[in-house]
Protein backbone atom coordinates (compact mmCIF):
# COMPACT_ATOMS: atom_id res chain seq x y z
CA UNK A 1 0.00 0.00 0.00
CA UNK A 2 1.24 3.40 0.77
CA UNK A 3 3.71 2.39 2.87
CA UNK A 4 6.61 -0.86 3.36
CA UNK A 5 5.26 -2.85 5.80
CA UNK A 6 5.84 -5.85 4.17
CA UNK A 7 9.78 -6.91 5.39
CA UNK A 8 9.64 -10.69 4.36
CA UNK A 9 13.81 -10.36 5.05
CA UNK A 10 13.38 -10.00 8.15
CA UNK A 11 13.00 -13.46 9.22
CA UNK A 12 15.57 -13.90 12.20
CA UNK A 13 13.54 -13.77 15.51
CA UNK A 14 15.87 -12.03 18.48
CA UNK A 15 15.09 -12.96 21.81
CA UNK A 16 11.98 -15.29 22.98
CA UNK A 17 8.53 -15.03 23.97
CA UNK A 18 7.38 -14.23 27.32
CA UNK A 19 3.98 -14.60 29.23
CA UNK A 20 3.90 -13.28 32.12
CA UNK A 21 3.07 -14.27 35.71
CA UNK A 22 -0.06 -12.30 35.77
CA UNK A 23 -1.00 -13.92 32.45
CA UNK A 24 -3.74 -16.49 31.80
CA UNK A 25 -4.46 -17.90 28.80
CA UNK A 26 -6.76 -20.18 27.16
CA UNK A 27 -6.39 -22.32 23.50
CA UNK A 28 -3.71 -22.88 20.98
CA UNK A 29 -0.02 -22.18 21.25
CA UNK A 30 2.10 -22.87 18.00
CA UNK A 31 5.77 -21.23 18.46
CA UNK A 32 8.23 -21.73 15.90
CA UNK A 33 10.76 -20.09 18.50
CA UNK A 34 11.57 -20.06 21.90
CA UNK A 35 8.88 -19.50 24.80
CA UNK A 36 8.68 -18.92 28.62
CA UNK A 37 5.55 -19.32 30.38
CA UNK A 38 5.57 -17.54 33.82
CA UNK A 39 1.54 -17.48 33.66
CA UNK A 40 -0.88 -19.31 33.30
CA UNK A 41 -2.06 -21.67 29.87
CA UNK A 42 -4.67 -24.12 29.68
CA UNK A 43 -4.28 -25.83 26.12
CA UNK A 44 -1.73 -27.57 24.13
CA UNK A 45 1.37 -25.47 23.15
CA UNK A 46 3.69 -26.63 20.35
CA UNK A 47 6.96 -24.66 20.52
CA UNK A 48 10.93 -25.37 19.31
CA UNK A 49 11.77 -24.08 22.92
CA UNK A 50 9.98 -24.27 25.57
CA UNK A 51 10.39 -22.84 28.87
CA UNK A 52 7.65 -23.31 32.31
CA UNK A 53 9.22 -20.79 34.42
CA UNK A 54 8.37 -21.70 38.77
CA UNK A 55 5.42 -19.21 38.65
CA UNK A 56 3.80 -20.67 35.64
CA UNK A 57 1.47 -23.52 34.81
CA UNK A 58 0.53 -25.49 32.12
CA UNK A 59 -2.48 -27.65 31.87
CA UNK A 60 -2.26 -29.21 27.95
CA UNK A 61 0.18 -31.42 25.89
CA UNK A 62 3.24 -30.12 24.86
CA UNK A 63 5.54 -30.70 21.75
CA UNK A 64 8.66 -29.26 21.61
CA UNK A 65 12.24 -30.13 20.60
CA UNK A 66 13.49 -28.34 24.06
CA UNK A 67 11.20 -28.69 26.89
CA UNK A 68 12.32 -27.09 30.74
CA UNK A 69 10.17 -27.39 33.76
CA UNK A 70 10.59 -25.60 36.76
CA UNK A 71 7.24 -24.75 37.25
CA UNK A 72 3.69 -27.01 37.13
CA UNK A 73 2.93 -29.00 34.54
CA UNK A 74 0.03 -31.20 33.71
CA UNK A 75 -0.19 -33.25 30.93
CA UNK A 76 2.26 -35.08 28.63
CA UNK A 77 5.64 -33.85 27.47
CA UNK A 78 6.69 -35.03 23.94
CA UNK A 79 10.12 -33.58 23.28
CA UNK A 80 13.76 -34.52 21.32
CA UNK A 81 15.04 -32.82 25.02
CA UNK A 82 13.76 -33.06 28.60
CA UNK A 83 14.78 -31.03 31.67
CA UNK A 84 13.00 -30.83 35.22
CA UNK A 85 13.81 -28.49 37.90
CA UNK A 86 14.58 -28.63 41.85
CA UNK A 87 10.81 -27.42 42.01
CA UNK A 88 9.13 -28.46 38.41
CA UNK A 89 6.49 -30.83 39.06
CA UNK A 90 5.00 -32.94 36.20
CA UNK A 91 1.83 -34.69 36.62
CA UNK A 92 1.73 -36.53 33.31
CA UNK A 93 3.97 -38.31 30.84
CA UNK A 94 7.37 -37.58 29.43
CA UNK A 95 8.52 -38.57 25.92
CA UNK A 96 11.73 -37.31 24.92
CA UNK A 97 13.77 -38.65 22.44
CA UNK A 98 17.41 -37.86 23.25
CA UNK A 99 18.10 -36.74 26.45
CA UNK A 100 16.16 -36.43 29.95
CA UNK A 101 17.30 -34.67 33.37
CA UNK A 102 15.87 -34.49 36.05
CA UNK A 103 17.25 -32.52 39.12
CA UNK A 104 17.02 -33.74 43.10
CA UNK A 105 13.52 -32.42 44.50
CA UNK A 106 11.63 -32.65 41.58
CA UNK A 107 8.03 -34.15 41.66
CA UNK A 108 6.92 -36.48 38.99
CA UNK A 109 4.04 -38.76 38.51
CA UNK A 110 3.78 -40.50 34.85
CA UNK A 111 5.57 -42.76 32.37
CA UNK A 112 8.96 -42.10 31.43
CA UNK A 113 9.93 -42.98 27.98
CA UNK A 114 12.51 -43.15 25.23
CA UNK A 115 10.84 -42.63 22.13
CA UNK A 116 13.44 -43.14 18.96
CA UNK A 117 12.24 -41.37 16.40
CA UNK A 118 15.49 -41.98 14.05
CA UNK A 119 15.36 -45.71 14.20
CA UNK A 120 14.54 -46.83 10.86
CA UNK A 121 16.43 -44.00 9.51
CA UNK A 122 19.49 -45.44 11.42
CA UNK A 123 19.27 -49.41 11.13
CA UNK A 124 18.70 -48.53 7.24
CA UNK A 125 21.52 -46.32 7.38
CA UNK A 126 23.50 -49.54 9.27
CA UNK A 127 22.30 -52.09 6.82
CA UNK A 128 24.30 -50.04 3.93
CA UNK A 129 27.36 -49.85 5.77
CA UNK A 130 27.03 -53.16 6.53
CA UNK A 131 25.94 -54.07 2.67
CA UNK A 132 29.37 -52.30 2.08
CA UNK A 133 31.32 -53.44 4.13
CA UNK A 134 30.54 -57.38 2.30
CA UNK A 135 31.25 -56.14 -0.57
CA UNK A 136 34.66 -54.84 -0.03
CA UNK A 137 34.91 -57.96 1.93
CA UNK A 138 34.49 -60.57 -1.16
CA UNK B 1 7.21 -8.56 34.07
CA UNK B 2 4.85 -7.39 31.12
CA UNK B 3 3.99 -10.61 28.12
CA UNK B 4 6.06 -10.24 25.17
CA UNK B 5 4.68 -11.94 22.14
CA UNK B 6 7.24 -12.14 19.17
CA UNK B 7 6.44 -12.70 15.54
CA UNK B 8 7.40 -16.23 15.18
CA UNK B 9 4.43 -17.01 17.63
CA UNK B 10 0.48 -17.75 17.20
CA UNK B 11 -1.95 -18.19 19.44
CA UNK B 12 -5.22 -19.02 19.33
CA UNK B 13 -7.39 -18.08 22.10
CA UNK B 14 -8.63 -15.73 24.69
CA UNK B 15 -5.68 -13.92 26.78
CA UNK B 16 -6.17 -12.51 30.33
CA UNK B 17 -3.02 -10.37 31.58
CA UNK B 18 -3.31 -7.94 34.52
CA UNK B 19 -0.08 -6.29 33.22
CA UNK B 20 1.31 -4.67 30.01
CA UNK B 21 1.42 -7.10 27.09
CA UNK B 22 3.02 -6.61 23.74
CA UNK B 23 2.44 -8.58 20.61
CA UNK B 24 4.37 -8.64 17.30
CA UNK B 25 2.53 -12.28 16.45
CA UNK B 26 -0.61 -13.27 15.63
CA UNK B 27 -3.39 -13.94 17.94
CA UNK B 28 -6.81 -15.58 16.77
CA UNK B 29 -9.16 -14.60 19.94
CA UNK B 30 -10.05 -11.55 22.70
CA UNK B 31 -7.25 -9.77 24.76
CA UNK B 32 -7.95 -8.09 27.86
CA UNK B 33 -4.98 -6.53 29.94
CA UNK B 34 -4.13 -3.17 31.71
CA UNK B 35 -2.32 -1.77 28.45
CA UNK B 36 -2.12 -3.86 25.14
CA UNK B 37 0.75 -2.43 22.38
CA UNK B 38 0.66 -4.11 18.97
CA UNK B 39 3.59 -4.29 17.35
CA UNK B 40 4.10 -3.73 13.25
CA UNK B 41 3.88 -7.34 12.41
CA UNK B 42 1.09 -8.40 15.21
CA UNK B 43 -2.08 -9.34 13.05
CA UNK B 44 -5.00 -9.66 15.96
CA UNK B 45 -8.19 -10.93 15.05
CA UNK B 46 -10.71 -10.17 18.15
CA UNK B 47 -11.25 -7.49 20.17
CA UNK B 48 -8.74 -5.50 22.31
CA UNK B 49 -10.03 -4.31 25.87
CA UNK B 50 -7.80 -2.27 28.06
CA UNK B 51 -7.57 -0.74 31.48
CA UNK B 52 -5.22 2.25 30.31
CA UNK B 53 -3.56 1.99 26.79
CA UNK B 54 -4.18 0.66 23.30
CA UNK B 55 -1.46 1.23 21.09
CA UNK B 56 -1.43 -0.05 17.72
CA UNK B 57 0.81 -0.21 14.72
CA UNK B 58 -0.21 -3.61 12.93
CA UNK B 59 -3.41 -5.19 11.97
CA UNK B 60 -6.42 -5.46 13.97
CA UNK B 61 -9.79 -6.79 12.71
CA UNK B 62 -12.17 -6.43 15.86
CA UNK B 63 -13.32 -3.88 18.74
CA UNK B 64 -11.55 -1.48 20.37
CA UNK B 65 -11.96 -0.60 24.05
CA UNK B 66 -9.68 1.64 26.68
CA UNK B 67 -8.83 5.31 28.19
CA UNK B 68 -6.48 6.15 25.65
CA UNK B 69 -6.04 4.75 21.99
CA UNK B 70 -3.39 5.35 19.89
CA UNK B 71 -3.55 4.25 16.21
CA UNK B 72 -0.02 4.29 14.74
CA UNK B 73 0.95 5.07 11.06
CA UNK B 74 1.78 1.68 10.40
CA UNK B 75 -1.87 0.66 11.82
CA UNK B 76 -4.61 -1.12 9.74
CA UNK B 77 -7.53 -1.39 12.04
CA UNK B 78 -11.16 -2.44 11.09
CA UNK B 79 -13.79 -2.27 14.22
CA UNK B 80 -15.02 -0.25 17.13
CA UNK B 81 -13.44 2.10 19.15
CA UNK B 82 -14.61 2.99 22.78
CA UNK B 83 -11.82 5.50 24.34
CA UNK B 84 -11.60 8.85 25.91
CA UNK B 85 -9.14 10.00 23.98
CA UNK B 86 -8.05 9.03 20.84
CA UNK B 87 -4.92 9.96 18.77
CA UNK B 88 -4.51 8.57 14.58
CA UNK B 89 -1.21 9.17 13.56
CA UNK B 90 -1.11 10.29 9.59
CA UNK B 91 -0.86 6.87 7.56
CA UNK B 92 -3.05 4.55 9.56
CA UNK B 93 -5.64 2.51 7.36
CA UNK B 94 -8.64 2.63 9.04
CA UNK B 95 -12.34 1.00 8.82
CA UNK B 96 -13.91 2.09 11.99
CA UNK B 97 -16.79 3.57 14.09
CA UNK B 98 -15.55 5.30 16.86
CA UNK B 99 -17.23 6.41 20.26
CA UNK B 100 -15.84 9.05 23.04
CA UNK B 101 -16.87 8.48 26.11
CA UNK B 102 -17.81 10.98 28.21
CA UNK B 103 -15.48 11.68 31.44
Amino acid sequence: MFFKSDKKSQDQVHGFSHLGENLFFEGEIDCKGEIEIAGKVKGNIKAKKLRILETGSIKGLVQAENVEVLGYMVGNIESVNIHIGNKGVVRGDLRFESNLSILEGADISGHVQKNKKEKTKRSDTDKVKYLEHNKIAS
Amino acid sequence: MPSVILRDTKLQGNIIEKDSITIDGIIVGDIKAEEVIINKNGNITGSLTADNNIEIGGQVTGDLSSDRIHLNSSAKVRGKLSHRNLVVDEGAQLEIASLTRKK
